[in-house]
Formats: C-alpha cells, structure tokens, sequence
C-alpha cells in the first residue's frame, strides 16, 4: 500500500513539473483588456447590422451553376460525381452528421438564418438550426496565432474600413466542404484562407464577399458573393437550433418522466418513412 | 495530426446513424405532386427539420395508412410559411400536397397543408422568405 502511495505522489509531482515546465518562465500572458465606456461608446458608430439575417437561397441556387470554383482535376470530377447522383434523386449527404457546415460553407450554403452581435473588440455571428454555428470575428488588432488549432470556422480577424467589415480567417479543419450546394461539395484538405467583405449593400440587404484560396483543391482564388436580408419583426427572431432534436420526438418512461426517444433515420437524412 | 485522428473517428461514428441536418431534397420528385386525406398523428417540431406523421388515404390507396412529411426547420417554417409551433395538432383533420419520395415509400416533401376545420392552409417553400421585412407583405 505504501509503495502505491509514494508511485502517487511521485507521478503527481512529475505531471506537476513538466505542466510547469510548458510555461515560459517570466512571460506574462497576453490578457485581454476590460473594455472601457470609451469602447462601447465606439460600438454605436458602426453600421447597423441588428435584426435576423436570412439567405438568398435561389442566388445560391444560380451560382452553383454560374459561378463554380475553379477546381482543380480531381475536385472537379469528385463534383460532377455529385451533381449527377443529386440528379438522380440520390443527393450525397455531405451535412447530415450534426457536425458544423463550417466555414466557408456556412456562408455558401446555408439555408438558415444568422445574427450578428458587436462588442467591443469583436464581432460575433451566430447561426440558427445548429446550436453549433458560431463565428468569433476579433476587431481588437491581434494577429492569428502562429499556428492556430484547426477548427471548424477558423481563426477570424477583421477590421472595419468605411461601413465594411474585412475578416481573414485561417485555421479551418481541413475536412471542411468548400460547398456550392447542400449536395456538392469538396474538403478544402487544408491551408485555407478566406477573406471576407461585410456591408450594407442597401438599408436591409447584406452582402459577403468572399475570396477563398485553397490550393489543395483550387487552382486560382474563388470569389462570390452572397446575399442575406434582414428582418425585423419579434416572430422572426432567431430560435434555439439544436440539430441532434431531429433524432428524437418526445415521449414518457415508464413513471411518467418526460424523455426524448430515438427516432429511426435513412441514410438521406430524413426520418424514415412508415413501413 | 492526434487531433485529426481523433476527429475522423468522430465523425465515423456519426456517420454510422445518420442524423437529419442539411441535405438536398432530390430524394423527393418535385415534378410530381400527391395528396393525401387524413387525420394528423404527430407533430415534430424539431431542429432541423419539422416533420408531420398523417394517417390518411391517397389516391387509389383506399385503406389508411400512416404518411410522413418533412420540412424545413420551424424557424423557416416561421418566416416563410407564416406557420406557428401549434399551427398544425395532432387530430386536425388535414389534406396535404407533398412531392413522393421517388422510392415509392410513404412520405413525402409537405407543400401545402389545409386544415379542414378552419380552411386554413400552410406553405412550407424554404425560398419564399427571400426579401428583407416579410412581416411588411405577409406571404400569400
């Protein structure tokens, strides 16, 4: 028993020294400053971005064939492939896994609605139907780390310029679809970057322009636009999204609890039929 | 790169059940259009997509049976078809237009929805949101 004690604090003390021994000696960590009045006084300057955001879905619809990435060789053929079964009334399920669309397919090609918070030092998106849509865009002047962990939207930076908000975003996974459709759509399989223009293109019309570089699948940058308009009414809020619901319905247990209970799914993404 | 292992495992196991998020809908004919009469069972207004169990009759099939509807997600459902989380109850008695899975089982992609009592009828066209301040020239 005595042995296992001391092998305890001896594999303590070890993990508490190489966790001490990560830590630059003598480098303060960067903290992120209280903001000030000064700050959010600053924040009613910028343009007026309030309210929900929906997409243009039938201009996504158009650019999927008028406006199509340069791919390169095998991403192309992998798209026309796509296309083909979608034709056939078989679509690819490229988004029915629950994970984020991610960037820049959020962008591209989502169906849903958004909304876009400013505080001070950073522009936050938030996306409806996935509680798991989320976009941090920091405006208070860092840099992108180094070598930032791969995620599902990225590292963001932006600045505004006029009424315009300019986002360089690094760091996505490289499983993330450069998507021109819910049904086409290819990995980006690393080394992505997108900026991003924000404005107004009319009192309630958004645009984001977007220029993509990918060199893994694409042979020049791919620039698009995509439109999003604003609504304002209560109803229209945007609601809690939590993609896993779909897997279940309600129902009761055996004492009368409330509970979820799994609900059967083809391989399409719909619910399955009735036998 | 541990991290990418680990990831790829993830998403694996999702893939093994596949869940319903976003996903094109040419697994339904839109060229065709069938209704069915009937009375609703159950109402799923989920994330991300709403879906309606009928039990009815359609056509030449004479016996009821129990049909499924599925839609798009009830914040599109919201702004698009003017629908409410209670639009549509279990009970209601119901005729649907809805485009067939092109697999011949029984569900389909709703397109309109009338409630018999009340004459009311929904719409469920994700594009049909598309301009700014819908609450200024409510859908049709």
């Amino acid at each position: 028993m005595r042995v296992f004690a001391l092998l305890a604090v001896i594999s303590v003390s070890l993990w508490g020294a190489s966790v001490w021994a990560a830590e630059p000696e003598n480098e303060k960590p960067v903290v992120n400053p209280p903001p000030t009045a000064k700050d959010w006084a600053d924040l009613a300057k910028l343009p007026d971005w309030s309210g929900v955001w929906n997409p243009k879905i039938t201009d996504q619809d158009r650019q999927a064939k008028t406006n199509v990435p340069p791919w390169n060789p095998k991403a192309a053929a992998l798209v026309a492939h796509q296309l083909a079964e979608e034709k056939a009334g078989r679509p690819p399920p490229l988004f029915v896994n629950c994970l984020p669309e991610a960037m820049p397919a959020w962008m591209l090609v989502t169906h849903n609605a958004m909304e876009i918070l400013f505080t001070p030092g950073r522009v936050t998106l938030l996306g409806e139907s996935d509680g798991n849509r989320l976009r941090r865009i920091y405006t208070d002047g860092r840099p992108h780390p180094d070598d930032p962990d791969p995620t599902f939207h990225g590292h963001s930076i932006g600045h505004w310029e006029g009424e315009a908000l300019l986002v360089d975003t690094v760091g996505v996974v490289p499983q993330a679809y450069i998507a021109i459709s819910e049904a086409a759509g290819v990995p980006n399989n690393g080394d992505m970057r997108i900026k991003e223009r924000i404005y107004l293109a009319s009192k309630d019309v958004l645009h984001v322009d977007l220029e993509i570089t990918a060199p893994k699948v694409l042979t020049a940058p791919w620039k698009t636009t995509r439109i999003y308009f604003r609504q304002r009414a209560r109803k229209f809020d945007i609601v809690e999204g939590v993609c896993l619901e779909g897997y279940f319905k309600e129902g009761t247990d055996k004492d009368g609890n409330a509970i979820y209970v799994p609900v059967k799914h083809d391989v399409g993404g719909n619910r399955a039929p009735p036998e | 790169m541990k991290r990418y292992l680990y990831l790829s495992a993830f998403i694996g196991v999702i893939a093994a059940f596949p869940a319903s998020a976003h996903h094109s809908t040419t697994m339904f004919d839109h060229a065709k259009s069938v209704t069915i009469m009937g009375t609703v069972k159950e109402v799923h207004w989920t994330n991300p997509h709403v879906a309606i169990y009928i039990y009815g009759t359609s056509g030449e099939v004479k016996e009821p049976t129990l049909w499924l509807m599925e839609m798009t997600s009830p914040g599109n459902l919201v702004r698009a078809g003017g629908w409410s989380r209670t639009a549509v109850k279990p009970g209601d008695k119901v005729t649907v237009d809805f485009s067939p899975l092109r697999d011949g089982k029984r569900g389909g992609a709703l397109k309109k929805i009338t409630i018999a009592e009340t004459g009311k009828l929904y719409t469920a066209d994700i594009r049909a949101q598309e301009r700014a301040n819908l609450e200024e020239q409510p859908a049709k």
